[in-house]
């Protein structure tokens, strides 16, 4: 079991400082996740833990031990790459066993540490295969299972699942989800989707432009976002976010939201005149076929997906509303309706994009 | 703003049609005659129809001399014409092979020959052993992050684009005996070199010009043979601390093995064809210390007193049975490198 602690690590390529400053711990036996838009450091950040980057200043330590100096292979871990890495020369055992063999571990130590892999992730028919013999999951298990033979202190996942179909990658997500059940080690995980994020991580770093900007278990982030960026990156469809005047009268405050004042939890840091950003999820939006709603507006795209729909629509001055409703809705496409939002479950955000309220607690 | 557009279109337009004009004649005027063929001959025969001026071109220059020679070599006499040439079977070919031990070139009747084969044996051994050894080296130096690597790539490729004749004369001024090289050894305190006096010398000089103006093209067909290898590989090879031996002798040289095979038959053939550099270096000298087969080949057909064209073509067939054999390994080689 292995913790690693990164404190104040910053990395520049030449003028250019792409990690600015990052402290973050894993703790023993953790799935912890780091996802961000392209370009935020997320494959940076993982590739110095593995020491496949130097880093310009800070510390990393593994198990209370600064790694800085130490070189890849020094430091325990295993990585399994987005192109899965596979040497196309060789066969999968061979693949899975090279490593081993780096370490002059005995013949059979290596064959038994291969075969129990195998049988684990269910590649052993495949032993004698080469890479380029397998579909895209078994090239991906092998990867896993040459990660596994070495016994490494953590687990280094770079976007293991992009390269696979939809349906496949939800399997394989499953898969390593009863793997890391399995065998409890710790991993870090880098992924763009944060649907991956969200169902695989015991805890999930969001990144952007190389800073850290919330860490926290999935539920927590989803429910109680720090700011906008996490508000509108964690969740799918994106939370829909209104900007507008904050109005403080005698009922309490309000939002104008497009001409229409929209009641928002009350939070005494806002003044009358506020400008204030209104997060809200799409399933936290009620319909309504009259105009008893909030807002009036009208649907420019129904999904319907059979279980839920989804509805999108347009309101005068604002952007584009999502709507997730659970069942099957009967609107159509133009149809007029109203929209009123779920006031116990608002995410209010300053004009610096910093939460002030998420839901009713502020 | 949308007048000038407009005007813009226009005279695009206009221009457009003036380019257009003659080629939609043009595809007019060849389009009766072809759908006058294809009615004839029918669509499936129709592309021997587009690939018969290169197979023309072809029959012409290779398959017609080709027949031509192995006809020349059944034949003997010092006639140019083939009609005034008696038939002599495969005499040139005994004659060609009459050794009492193939291995000391002095026993065979034709000695001349047998010391080309032995000569060009020698050279191929060093020239393609070197070649393919510096092309590695320079090749996996090219591909780090140098400084200035564009450059150094030019460098190397550079003599490719020369023309063998300009190779040879350059390396012969050098190498002369009032050359640069021996003005340099005189400069700082050495004898004099004749390198063309010495059958040694001028086997060593012929291999090395001749490395030196063909390494750039297989320096160049390894490095992308090494660029084609995936970085993630050398990265999963760190992680498994892999040491750089093992990196290069597990890793980089099985997955380069393809392109190095390329690379080792196609060397073999170009050695096997070694004439223009060496007869403008050495003229085969001294004595017939670097005269390879190609060069014994010209010099019994044009240059000896008595032209012996038979001799020479039945000595080009066996050259040719050669060649043909390397080609065809060539192309298993690149098949496998393109399956892999």
């Amino acid at each position: 079991m292995t913790e690693i602690h990164l404190k104040n690590v910053r990395k520049s390529y030449g003028d250019v400082e792409v990690i600015h400053g990052i402290d973050l711990q894993v703790h023993s036996g953790e799935f912890c996740v780091f996802v961000g838009p392209s370009g935020c450091g997320k494959s940076t950040l993982l590739r110095i833990i593995a020491g496949l980057e130097d880093i310009t200043s800070g510390d990393i330590e593994i198990d209370g031990t600064v790694v800085n100096h130490k070189g890849a292979a020094d430091r325990g871990l295993a990585m399994v790459f987005q192109s899965y890495a596979l040497y196309p020369h060789m066969t999968v055992y061979k693949n899975m066993a090279f490593g081993l063999e780096n370490s002059k571990m005995p013949k059979a130590e290596i064959d038994d540490r291969v075969r129990k892999a195998a049988e684990l992730l269910q590649i052993t028919d495949y032993l004698n295969r080469r890479p380029k013999a397998l579909s895209g999951g078994q090239r991906q298990r092998v990867a896993i299972g040459r990660a596994i033979v070495r016994d490494p202190k953590a687990f280094l996942f770079d976007e293991p699942l992009s390269n696979l179909d939809a349906e496949l990658r939800v399997t394989m997500r499953k898969e390593l989800s009863a793997l890391h059940a399995n065998i409890g080690g710790t991993m870090i995980y880098v992924t763009h989707d944060q649907v991956e994020a969200m169902t695989l991580a015991d805890k999930i770093v969001v990144l952007q432009k190389g800073v850290v900007e919330q860490v926290g278990p999935p539920l927590e982030l989803y429910n109680k976002p720090c700011n906008a960026f996490v508000a509108g990156f964690i969740g799918s469809p994106r939370m829909n976010m209104f900007q507008g005047i904050a109005v403080r009268d005698e009922n309490g405050l309000a939002l104008n939201v497009g001409g229409a004042l929209v009641a928002i939890p009350d939070v005494p840091a806002l003044q009358d005149g506020d400008k204030v950003t209104l997060g809200v999820r799409p399933e936290h939006i009620a319909v309504h076929a009259d105009h008893s709603g909030e807002l009036s507006a009208s649907v420019s795209v129904t999904e319907q997906l059979g279980g839920e729909t989804y509805l999108y629509c347009d309101a005068p001055g604002l952007p584009q509303i999502t709507v997730h409703q659970g069942g099957q809705l009967p609107f159509q496409r133009g149809q007029a309706l109203s929209l009123s939002f779920d006031r116990a479950r608002m995410h209010i955000f300053d004009a610096d994009g910093k939460a002030v309220a998420n839901g009713l607690s502020t | 703003m949308a007048h000038a557009d407009d005007k813009a279109t226009g005279i695009g337009d206009v221009l457009q049609n003036v380019v257009a004009w003659p080629i939609r004649i043009l595809f007019k005027l060849i389009d009766y005659p072809v759908t006058a063929i294809q009615n004839v001959i029918g669509i499936r025969r129709m592309p021997w129809l587009f690939l018969l001026p290169n197979l023309a071109f072809f029959g012409m220059f290779v398959i017609i001399p080709l027949f031509m020679n192995f006809a020349y070599s059944l034949t003997g006499g010092t006639e140019l014409f083939i009609s005034e040439r008696p038939y002599t079977g495969g005499e040139q070919y005994g004659f060609l092979f009459d050794c009492d031990n193939y291995a000391d070139p002095i026993s065979c009747r034709e000695d001349r020959f047998w010391k080309g084969i032995f000569n060009t044996a020698v050279f191929i051994f060093f020239q393609v052993s070197f070649m393919v050894l510096f092309s590695l080296i320079t090749a996996l130096v090219l591909n780090r992050e140098i400084r200035g690597r564009g450059f150094w790539r030019a460098v190397f490729f550079f003599p490719v684009l020369l023309s063998p004749v300009v190779v040879a004369l350059i390396w012969k001024w050098i190498l002369l005996r009032d050359g640069i090289l021996n003005a340099f050894l005189i400069s700082i305190g050495l004898d004099r070199i004749l390198f063309f006096v010495s059958p040694e010398w001028a086997m060593f000089w012929a291999v090395f010009v001749s490395i030196w103006a063909h390494m750039g093209f297989y320096t160049l067909i390894l490095l992308a043979g090494l660029q084609a290898i995936q970085p993630d590989l050398y990265e999963a090879a760190e992680m498994d601390g892999t040491s750089k031996e093992r990196v290069f002798f597990r890793i980089t040289l099985p997955l380069l093995w393809p392109n190095m095979l390329v690379v080792i038959v196609l060397a073999l053939i170009k050695g096997v064809q070694v004439f223009d550099e060496v007869y403008v270096l050495t003229g085969g000298g001294p004595g017939t210390a670097t005269q390879f087969i190609v060069q014994y080949i010209y010099n019994t057909a044009f240059t000896n007193q008595v032209q012996n064209f038979g001799l020479a073509s039945a000595a080009s067939m066996v050259l040719g049975v050669v060649l043909f054999v390397l080609t065809l390994t060539q192309l298993a080689a690149t098949r496998r490198r393109d399956n892999d």
